[in-house]
């Protein structure tokens, strides 16, 4: 099984060297240090979640503890072209307040990630940079609720506390703005790995569109209404992110930035941010109405990962692999030389003595709508095994073209 | 003959038919010398193959036609499904005569029958209806009629050459709403209709990977598959092979025979079908459930009307058909409903130049009146083919990932011949389609 790959991983160990060296499009800083929510680990994900892209590179600027001294944290924004915040904490020095906000008006970008919506209550300017924010006392001085209700945004000014989230649950996040450079070519809507689902949210919400909400289900301690997830906040020349999903707490694993949603929207948040467009592709997990999908690790899952999967599928096994095949397929099934590139790995897996009669039946019912003339001397072999004959004959003949009537 | 007096007419002729009873074997009124064409005063002989829940529903239609009809035969692969279908033959005419197959084949081969109804998974419509047709019986079709386009030429072939009659179950067209919308629109009373909406039920979100399992002693499961390839069983047959591509195209192919028959009907596009169809399938990540849970496609036709075929999430009026023209709009839907842009469009008259469609109150009623006529039924085959055509294009512009050129005339994919597989579906041997 090793030497089908053994090519493409000194391939891919080529480009890898090249990455490395080549000089990445943006720097990224993330601000953390403080919050109600685990920064230590949510700060080193974000900073995963950001450098995969090979578009960004990214430091952490860390501030002070709880009541420390803050008059020494005067981070370098200018230097960069997005500025995370991952901070809900003590109020900064009025000289960084300052420097953030030049950077912000003259065109620096920002992610703001989930409890950082809870941050500065009292800093105006940094409220229009968020557009809305929860908890920490605001109220209607704060500005309106945002939401949606029945598919009609709702500005809605009653009186009430900000910020607030039933039980942790899976959800789905629905695109509201599908056409916009973050969210084009996602699906519509999707299941949101198991997280917090902010709500009640208020503030100025100027220059501010929401691009995705989901619905805070009364079943689970919600509102009823669609309340936003995603937004975009411009503020002087500066582009803003906003995500309010990705809790990360102080259990082991965390399913809300493991979810493959939350990455890529954040990935695709970020470009936009740093330069107002995403020329990122979207991966071929992307998780749909049909269930979340989880990124342990925060990797990818690759073309070798998925054939290997495959060649040792059973019956009992996730089909995951063979879906995401498929839709690699559907990636380039209009251009000849990368389909036969896919081909020939699927044709080694046939070959392949240590695969499995099921895995090979997968490629086989794939081979027989997008293989061509290569795959077919492999596929008239396995006519002879008794176990795959039913399945290479459809293949051949499916091959040929429909039958004539 | 007045809607009254056929059915007062038909209410005599029940009752001077229940001497029929008493005879050992319910002889075909297509026997009796009346040159294929049945007298009114004669029962129509059934038998149904597939006696599900579909299956049953619709025997229980038609037995509710003042015992116009007598089914003296029920085949399935799973015996309780068939003993159940039995018993309500035999309870509707009070006796123990309708017999039970559990191989098409020899239930063809023994009964002597005018008619039948048919109801089965997707995959087995291909083989069972050309069989049925080409035994000259009259067949009432669920739909899809076909699970690939190939499978739905032959049968449209078949049906041609046998000159039957034939009635799918699009019984839309047999509700008053559907027929009245569809008729305003044929009517222009929506000026020139450039684009269509066909919103469908979402998809089903899985069940995951089940696993494999006894089969039930009453199911014959080799025969249960047929022509799909031979698998495990994991407890999903009846009624959720809907969501497994070997068996069906999901909500999409299941809904096509309603509301893009529907749309079609009302645009005069029943005897073509698209030229370019492009589009987007949304499918589950994980489990034994492959088909899309979410679909969004659309499709030209040559006269320039757009359709768009979609989930119903994904439009502002949801489920159900609207056509769209100069000067308004028309929206029809389950329960009753016929919705337009400006409500006086609904009361217009059509005038008595102007296109009347068939009309139909019983859609059951509908095929046995057709049967005794001659007279081509509401949801012919021909128009069935063509609806179903319209999913099974968009399913392969979905799977292939590529805008699909399609003949209409001709009825094949262009310059494409890798799509142009997905046309067919080859079967497990022994399984072959018939040539006619």
């Amino acid at each position: 099984m090793k030497k089908r790959y053994s090519l493409l991983l000194l391939l891919a160990g080529f480009f890898l060297l090249q990455s490395c060296q080549e000089n990445r499009a943006y720097r990224a800083l993330i601000v953390t240090g403080q919050s109600n929510h685990n920064w230590q680990a949510s700060a080193t994900i974000l900073k995963t979640i950001l450098d995969q892209t090979k578009l960004f590179s990214t430091d952490i600027a860390q501030t002070p503890k709880e009541k420390g001294d803050m008059s020494n944290f005067h981070p370098n924004f200018s230097k960069y072209s997005i500025v995370v915040m991952d901070y809900n904490g003590d109020s900064w020095p009025e000289a960084t307040k300052t420097a953030f906000l030049e950077y912000v008006k003259n065109g620096g970008g920002v992610v703001i990630y989930h409890e950082a919506d809870n941050s500065f209550p009292d800093w105006k300017e940094y409220n229009e940079i968020i557009g809305l924010g929860g908890w920490n006392h605001r109220s209607e001085k704060d500005g309106p609720y945002v939401y949606y209700s029945k598919n009609q945004l709702v500005i809605d000014t009653v009186k009430g506390s900000a910020g607030s989230h039933g039980p942790q649950h899976e959800y789905l996040v629905r695109a509201r703005k599908a056409d916009h450079p973050i969210l084009k070519g996602l699906p519509v809507a999707w299941m949101h790995g198991k997280d917090e689902l902010y709500s009640t949210l208020r503030g100025p919400a100027k220059n501010m569109e929401i691009l995705a909400t989901a619905y805070a289900d009364t079943a689970k301690r919600g509102t009823g209404r669609d309340e936003p997830m995603l937004m975009t906040i411009t503020y002087g020349k500066g582009r803003i992110f906003h995500t309010a999903m990705g809790h990360v707490g102080k259990d082991a694993t965390h399913p809300a930035t493991e979810c493959v949603g939350f990455i890529v929207t954040l990935q695709r948040g970020a470009e936009w941010a740093a330069c107002g467009n995403v020329t990122q592709t979207i991966p071929i997990d992307f998780p749909n109405v049909a269930g979340s999908v989880s990124r342990p690790e925060y990797k990818e899952v690759t073309l070798t990962e998925d054939l290997d999967k495959i060649a040792a599928y059973t019956i009992d096994k996730s089909t995951k692999y063979l879906t995401d095949l498929q839709a690699r397929i559907r990636q380039v099934s209009g251009n000849p030389a990368a389909l036969l590139d896919l081909e020939k790995q699927m044709v080694s897996i046939l070959k392949e003595t240590g695969a499995t009669v099921e895995g090979k039946k997968l490629i086989l019912k794939e081979l027989a709508w997008m293989g061509s003339d290569y795959c077919i001397p492999a596929v008239q072999e396995l006519l002879k095994n008794d176990e795959l004959k039913d399945a290479a004959t459809f293949t051949l003949e499916r091959m040929k073209g429909p039958r004539k009537i | 003959m007045t809607n009254s007096n056929r059915r007062s007419f038909l209410k005599n002729s029940a009752v001077a038919s229940v001497g029929a009873l008493v005879l050992p074997q319910i002889i075909p009124s297509t026997a009796m010398g009346m040159g294929g064409k049945l007298a009114p005063s004669n029962r129509l002989v059934m038998g149904a193959i597939g006696t599900g829940s579909q299956g049953k529903s619709n025997m229980r239609d038609f037995l509710e036609l003042n015992k116009e009809v007598q089914f003296v035969a029920v085949c399935d692969v799973d015996t309780n499904n068939l003993q159940k279908a039995k018993a309500l033959a035999d309870g509707a005419y009070v006796n123990n005569d309708c017999r039970t197959y559990g191989d098409y084949r020899e239930f063809l081969e023994k009964e002597k029958l005018d008619a039948v109804c048919i109801a089965l998974p997707d995959h087995w419509h291909g083989i069972i209806y050309t069989a049925a047709v080409e035994k000259k019986l009259h067949v009432y079709g669920e739909k899809p009629i076909c699970r690939t386009i190939r499978d739905g030429q032959t049968i449209v072939k078949a049906v041609q050459k046998n000159k039957i009659t034939w009635q799918t179950g699009s019984w839309q067209r047999s509700r008053p709403n559907f027929h009245r919308g569809a008729e305003l629109a044929i009517n222009g009373r929506l000026g020139k209709i450039h684009h269509i909406e066909v919103g469908l039920p979402n998809g089903n979100r899985g069940i995951g990977t089940p696993p494999v399992q006894d089969v039930p002693k009453e199911l014959n499961w080799d025969m249960w598959l047929g022509p799909a390839p031979k698998v495990a069983y994991r407890g999903v047959s009846h009624w959720n092979w809907r969501w497994i591509l070997e068996y069906s195209g999901g909500q999409l192919t299941d809904w096509a025979g309603h509301h893009i028959d529907i749309a079609n009907w009302g645009a005069g596009l029943e005897h073509t079908g698209p030229v370019e169809i492009v589009g987007e399938g949304v499918y589950p990540r994980e489990g034994i459930y492959n088909v899309p849970v979410e679909y969004d496609f659309n499709c030209k036709y040559a006269n320039g009307i757009e359709m768009r075929v979609c989930n119903e999430a994904r439009l502002e009026k949801g489920s159900g058909t609207t056509w769209y023209g100069d000067k308004g709009w028309i929206h029809v839907n389950r329960g009753e409903t016929l919705f337009a842009s400006d409500p006086k469009i609904l009361e217009e008259v059509i005038g008595e130049n102007e296109i009347h469609l068939i009309k139909s109150d019983n859609h059951w009623q509908n095929f046995v009146n057709c049967v005794r006529s001659g007279e081509k039924t509401i949801a012919p085959v021909e128009v069935a083919y063509r609806a179903i055509s319209v999913a099974l294009l968009g399913e392969i512009a979905m799977q292939t990932g590529q805008k699909i050129q399609w003949d209409p005339d001709k009825e094949e994919i262009i310059g494409n011949p890798m799509a142009a597989r997905l046309l067919d579906r080859p079967y497990r041997a022994p399984w072959q389609l018939p040539t006619i």
